[in-house]
């Protein structure tokens, strides 16, 4: 059979659109950043407090007094999970990407309806959407769109489509024929058949469309996540990559919650709009938690408190003055990192975002997986990021973009990749050992993630040169479901055998035996490199200036990291102030500041 | 008189190759010729005029091709050849948008299954055509009020469709193609779905507004007893073309091939029949007056041809109170006598010939 180079097609067809087409995308992106921005900037204005206020005055009206208390209750649950912005930025993105969904997906929906050549063309591409796993969906649209908001609200919406688009069709063909020969016949126009007849009668099934199309955009959240949407998706994708339960627990209930308010919303206001379920609706007896307020009364108690919320927003405290002083060599210049939640990659990029904002930069820290993270370098989204193992583990990735980036050289080496065992497990001590005990492991390797490139080393060399290919099975994860593996596994005592790598906190945590590699399979020892944008040092020279020269030793770096993971999530830039604070002078020789009269200003 | 609407010589065929198979249709090809080949000849050549104020009755089983060519009189199938004209214009030449117009003003149409607007109240229906003609608001809604009226639904104009009885439901849908004051109204097996009982008091109703409203009427049906009860002529389809067409009496007494011998034979009215379904409501109020034998309303067909031959008048029918309600003229026997009979040769004294029949069913 031979290959059919279809891959190589969709490659270059992206490099086509990438190359011809990028006006459409830059439209389509401020399109969707304008409309995202706004709807973010209108949700996050007011205090917490009052919007859910708000929000539960809506579903007061729309579907009862019980359903407003439980609104209330729940956005106040997000607030006081101090998940309140990314729950609203969510709320936006999932907004704006159904808004757009709906835009395209309900006129495609009526077209279907009316022409079976439009129908039939159509389905095929829906189930290609619907199906086609959603991560293949993101490289594209951040290859499109860049990092961000746009891309994951294209992906989501994209993935969102289909529901839509399906539902209305199905719903404006439901209607009964008869009906709509009694509208022809009495004269009626095409059009007004289908805004009098068709539509009206289609409206429930339209609305189920609208809501999956929300529902699916919510649960597409996490995913667009990846591509650093931020949000309540950003948060569970760092509690992933961090197997931080706590926190991915608490940013998977904001998404239930809005998931909830949204669902029961969109299907309370298609029965308020559709004439059959507004009489449905007054048929139903009301009790005092099903009581809805009058639309009148509703707007005003809206009313009021956007009108509270905006004065509270005129009398709320302004931002203090921006401090100026002679270390503020960046002047509120804005500086982005992605990393990897590796735990060099967190300690070095916090110790970084301290370092540039102790120097007047704004920094933002975003995770990323390898993929997206080189991308977005690629693409210039990400200014810089500190742990590119090269030349080994990631150089599929520096052979794809590296002539696109520039590399600012080694701050650690030389780094070593080994399989490891506890130290409790006797007999085995060499990668050569291994094949004789394949039964005490289960024949099992607890490996990462399958993008790292230690995974394609292990496989495509390791196992081979030990003659472990059929003894060994490597499962791919996760860095952190390997850890957790290696924790469960250590607590009682049971053999594991587990891909690591030094530096690694779990060295000093663990009693674990680096496996020796008398063949030499793993090779040499990658430096850990700061691999920025291609521009950079031009547009940023201190800053490039200061990376160049940045190094760290074995004792700085683990002492790091291990105060940040003693110090646990979401404290990570307070450890490395405290670390900092620790080993004093640090500063002053990894950010400089530049030698002119302003140092002399400052010291006098 | 002018003739408001002529059908003539219109043909439907759906599928391939249309206008070729219409050629074999005037060559003397068959359905069952053309089926073999994928196309189907719903409607073969057919010709008619209906006269002002006329019900004209269109009967046949299903699959005649009836509802085809009720639909081309109206354009919401365009006739594969053939003309449609109506109040001398030919409604096959007109754009799209001419013959809606000609549908919103002149033509109205009542559904088999009411074709209701679930959405809209008992009102809004009613008042629909003239929506789409446009007429204000509060012009349409006093023109419609007074179409539910005419049809008994006074008082239901709040209501929605779903709240009403199937009866109701098909007055909503009478009221809502009277409202547009269109001269020719197209009725699609209209009572069909309705119980017997319901048919029978539509059917009457239908009439007694046609005594006054004196529209032209195409009333699709596939009720022998509804044919004759309501048509003016009635024309008979089968396998998409019209058989025979004629008054009642043509059909019954006259039929002109063995199919339509063959429908009327098939019903046995005179087991069933009784003098209230009989009998001529219109009364002069003395018929009873001479002393003679007289019928209640529940005597059997039967009894009732014994009593009209002995009789040398129509037999007057007395209610329980003893009140006179109607009276069976000979003629009228003899016309349900037909439907029981098939052809008959206009007998002296046909309820001896009656009873016979009876006897041998």
């Amino acid at each position: 059979m031979p290959r059919l180079p279809l891959g190589d097609a969709v490659d270059s067809g992206v490099d086509w659109l990438l190359a011809h087409m990028s006006w459409l995308f830059d439209a389509v992106k401020t399109l969707v950043e304008g409309l995202y921005d706004g709807l973010d900037a209108v949700l996050t204005a007011p205090e917490p407090l009052l919007l859910a206020g708000i929000l539960a005055v809506l579903a007061w009206w729309l579907r009862g007094l019980a359903a407003g208390v439980l609104a209330f209750a729940g956005f106040a649950l997000i607030d006081s999970l101090a998940l309140w912005d990314e729950a609203m930025s969510t709320l936006s993105l999932v907004l704006v990407a159904t808004l757009v969904a709906l835009v395209i997906s309900i006129p495609l929906g009526i077209w279907a309806a009316r022409s079976q050549a439009v129908s039939t063309a159509v389905r095929p591409v829906l189930d290609l959407l619907q199906t086609m796993p959603s991560m293949v969906l993101l490289i594209p649209a951040i290859l499109f769109f860049g990092m961000g908001v746009p891309a994951g609200v294209v992906a989501t919406l994209i993935f969102a489509l289909a529901p839509g688009v399906r539902m209305t069709e199905l719903g404006i063909r439901q209607v009964d024929a008869e009906l709509v020969e009694a509208a022809e016949a009495f004269g009626t126009p095409p059009r007004d058949t289908l805004f009098r007849v068709q539509l009206p009668l289609a409206l429930p099934t339209v609305m189920a469309g609208v809501n999956q199309v929300i529902m699916l955009g919510l649960s597409m959240v996490v995913i667009a996540g990846m591509v650093g949407t931020g949000g309540l998706g950003g948060a569970v994708n760092e509690a992933i990559g961090q197997l931080d339960i706590g926190l991915g627990f608490e940013a998977g209930l904001g998404i239930v919650v809005l998931a909830i308010y949204l669902d029961r919303m969109t299907g309370a206001l298609g029965t308020r709009i559709s004439p059959l379920g507004r009489r449905a609706a007054a048929k139903a007896r009301t009790t005092m938690w099903t009581h809805r307020p009058r639309a009148a009364v509703a707007a005003v108690g809206v009313a009021v408190l956007a009108l509270a919320a905006g004065g509270l927003g005129l009398a709320g405290p302004k931002d203090g003055p921006a401090k100026a002083s002679a270390t503020d060599v960046g002047k509120g210049r804005e500086i982005t990192i992605g990393y990897i939640p590796w735990d060099e990659g967190i300690a070095s990029t916090y110790l970084w975002k301290e370092l540039l904002e102790e120097r007047g930069f704004e920094v933002t820290t975003t995770q990323y997986a390898a993929g997206p993270l080189y991308t977005g370098l690629a693409t210039g989204r990400i200014d810089f990021q500190t742990d590119s193992w090269l030349p080994t583990t990631h150089a599929e990735y520096w052979k794809k973009y590296g002539d696109q980036l520039a590399d600012l050289g080694t701050w650690y080496g030389p780094t070593s990749l080994e399989l490891s065992v506890p130290s409790y497990v006797k007999d085995v001590n060499s990668l050569a050992d291994l094949k004789a005990h394949a039964s005490e492991f289960g024949g099992r390797i607890t490996g990462i993630e399958p993008s790292a490139g230690m995974m394609g080393l292990l496989k495509d060399k390791v196992l081979e040169r030990y003659g472990l290919d059929g003894a060994y099975r490597v499962v791919d994860g996760s860095t952190p479901a390997m850890l957790a593996e290696l924790e469960r596994a250590y607590a009682r005592k049971e053999p594991i055998l587990v891909t690591l790598w030094s530096p690694h906190w779990a060295y000093s945590e663990y009693g674990l035996k680096k496996l020796k590699d008398p063949a030499g399979a793993w090779g040499e020892g990658d430096g850990v490199h700061t691999v920025a944008r291609k521009d950079l040092a031009a547009d940023q020279p201190e800053v490039g200036a200061w990376l160049k020269d940045f190094s760290m030793t074995e004792e700085q770096l683990t002492g790091l990291e291990a105060r940040i993971q003693k110090a646990g999530k979401g404290q990570e830039q307070d450890a490395v102030r405290t670390w900092l604070k620790e080993h004093p002078g640090l500063v002053e020789k990894w950010v400089p500041v530049p030698e002119t009269g302003e140092k002399s200003r400052a010291a006098g | 008189m002018s003739s408001r609407l002529e059908a003539e010589h219109l043909y439907k065929v759906f599928g391939r190759r249309e206008e070729e198979a219409v050629e074999r249709l005037r060559d003397g090809a068959d359905r069952e010729e053309l089926r073999a080949d994928g196309t189907t000849a719903a409607v073969i050549d057919a010709s008619f005029t209906v006269d002002p104020g006329q019900i004209f009755v269109v009967m046949g089983l299903s699959g005649s091709g009836k509802s085809t060519l009720l639909r081309m009189l109206n354009g919401l199938l365009a006739p594969t050849a053939g003309r449609v004209l109506f109040d001398g214009q030919d409604l096959t030449a007109l754009t799209g948008r001419a013959l809606r117009e000609v549908r919103a003003r002149k033509i109205s149409m009542v559904f088999q299954h009411f074709a209701l607007f679930p959405h809209r109240s008992v009102l809004d229906n009613a008042a629909y055509g003239l929506a789409v003609q446009g007429v204000p608001r509060p012009e349409r809604e006093e023109r419609a009020a007074e179409a539910l009226r005419l049809c008994g639904l006074a008082g239901w104009e709040k209501s929605w469709p779903d709240e009403l009885s199937g009866g109701m439901q098909q007055r909503v849908g009478l009221a809502r193609a009277l409202a547009t004051d269109a001269d020719l109204l197209l009725m699609d097996e209209s009572f069909s779905a309705l119980d017997p009982l319901i048919r029978r008091d539509m059917q009457d109703q239908l009439l007694t507004l046609q005594q006054t409203l004196k529209k032209t009427i195409v009333f699709i049906t596939h009720d022998l007893n509804e044919a004759m009860r309501l048509g003016d002529r009635i024309a008979v389809m089968r396998d998409g073309r019209i058989v025979q067409t004629g008054t009642a009496e043509d059909i019954l007494l006259r039929p002109e091939n063995d199919y339509v011998a063959s429908f009327i034979q098939d019903v046995d009215r005179t087991r069933v029949l009784t003098a209230a379904a009989v009998m001529d409501a219109q009364v002069r109020g003395d018929e009873a007056d001479c002393g003679c034998e007289t019928a209640t309303p529940d005597t059997p067909f039967t009894a009732l041809c014994a009593l009209g031959a002995r009789l040398p008048h129509p037999v007057a029918v007395l209610d329980g109170g003893r009140g006179l309600v109607g009276v069976v003229p000979r003629q009228r026997l003899l016309r349900f006598l037909g439907e029981s009979q098939g052809a008959l040769p206009a007998p002296a004294t046909p309820c001896d010939r009656g009873e016979k029949v009876t006897a041998r069913a």
